[in-house]
């Protein structure tokens, strides 16, 4: 029974893994803290694993599970920066088919992220995963009309950092 | 085309992580043990339950010896069991909150109650606090209405003080240990929930102001 169970929670977690390594990065500036965040996420995930029904899709699952992690449960401050060089972002792209200008607008987007509190990078994150209001809602614990009005205030001043 | 959107389509086409993690990695950190600030919360919660535990246990037996010469043993007994049973219902209602966290509940919930964990152990405090405060006013009425009493305990080596004095003396030592007690408690508060749940508070107030806005 608990083998089959680590089976199915490693299997959907190594297919996910992806949306983790993405909240990490929004809500930690250094590799040490990537791996902390992603170090605790891991162990959440496991720990409420037998109480995950199946009723919603796994992923659905793993960003509320990741996102709350990263707000309420990690102990280092995930406090804004003040000033941020784009050469120590410590996310790098590799490969070289990649578009050069989505590779720049990408670390400016992180860059502009790392400089919004814990609950709007939350709201830009979902909004960039283009998850629907009702999702947004239900993760956050707020209703859809504050998740629509904190939505557009964070996108203004997201817009704002990018272009000044 | 918005500003934003021309981002977003950046961030969909953004290359999986490079660094991917294999199964016997995720199941290694998977049994790791967690750092969560719950994790934390619950252990200072536990190490004062303990303290003021060892307080009540540690207090020596020539201390009751003031309660024998009062004839109040009966009293302090009674009252004894009581704060034990108090203490108890403290017990359990940090176990039950500790665990109704669950990190599966929307963000506002889970903050506020991780929270309610920080509450039960205020209101356990205040509750000792209490208590050493008005056993000391009861202890210190009764010496001080009896002289007698009083001289036998504040002056025992008969020195030649008057009755006022010692009275006085009393008074202040009194009031001077119990502030120096209260300041350091409070300090020590700050400092230790202070750093455990600034970011806790100041996500849950973000929350909130939402709510509070519409």
């Amino acid at each position: 029974m608990q083998k089959d169970l680590e089976t199915r929670f490693l299997s959907d977690f190594e297919t996910n893994q992806n949306i983790a390594h993405k909240i990490c990065r929004i809500y930690t500036t250094n590799k040490d803290a990537h791996n902390d965040l992603f170090q605790e996420i891991t162990i959440q995930l496991w720990k409420n694993y037998p109480k995950f029904r199946g009723d919603s899709k796994f992923s659905t699952w793993m960003y509320r599970v990741a996102l709350n992690t990263a707000i309420s449960l990690y102990r280092k401050s995930t406090r804004r920066i003040k000033t941020q060089d784009i050469s120590d972002f410590a996310y790098k792209i590799k490969g070289h088919e990649y578009d050069d200008t989505e590779e720049k607008q990408l670390a400016s987007l992180y860059n502009a992220i790392h400089h919004l509190n814990d609950i709007e990078k939350a709201l830009i994150f979902l909004y960039l995963e283009d998850k629907p209001y009702k999702e947004i809602a239900e993760t956050l614990g707020i209703t859809s009309v504050n998740a629509r009005v904190k939505m557009n205030r964070a996108k203004e001043k997201l817009k704002n950092i990018l272009n000044p | 085309m918005d500003l934003l959107e021309n981002y977003k389509k950046a961030w969909g086409n953004q290359p999986e992580e490079t660094e991917k993690l294999t199964s016997i990695e995720i199941y290694k950190l998977a049994h790791s043990k967690s750092s969560s600030i719950v994790k934390w919360i619950f252990i200072v919660g536990l190490l004062e339950l303990a303290f003021w535990l060892c307080l009540n246990l540690l207090v020596p037996e020539s201390f009751y010896k003031v309660y024998a010469d009062l004839n109040l043993e009966k009293q302090v007994m009674f009252f004894s069991i009581l704060h034990y049973i108090v203490i108890v219902i403290f017990l359990y209602y940090f176990y039950v909150n500790y665990k109704k966290i669950s990190v599966i509940e929307n963000t506002k919930n889970l903050i506020k109650r991780i929270l309610n964990i920080r509450k039960t152990i205020k209101y356990y405090v205040y509750y000792n606090i209490a208590i050493v405060f008005l056993s000391s006013l009861i202890i210190n009425t009764f010496i001080i209405s009896d002289t007698d009493m009083l001289m036998k305990i504040m002056n025992p080596d008969n020195l030649p003080v008057s009755v006022d004095k010692i009275i006085m003396i009393t008074i202040i030592s009194q009031v001077i240990a119990i502030i120096i007690f209260m300041v350091l408690l409070w300090l020590f508060y700050k400092l230790i929930y202070g750093i455990l749940l600034k970011k806790l508070n100041r996500n849950y107030k973000e929350l909130i102001k939402l709510d509070e806005f519409n």
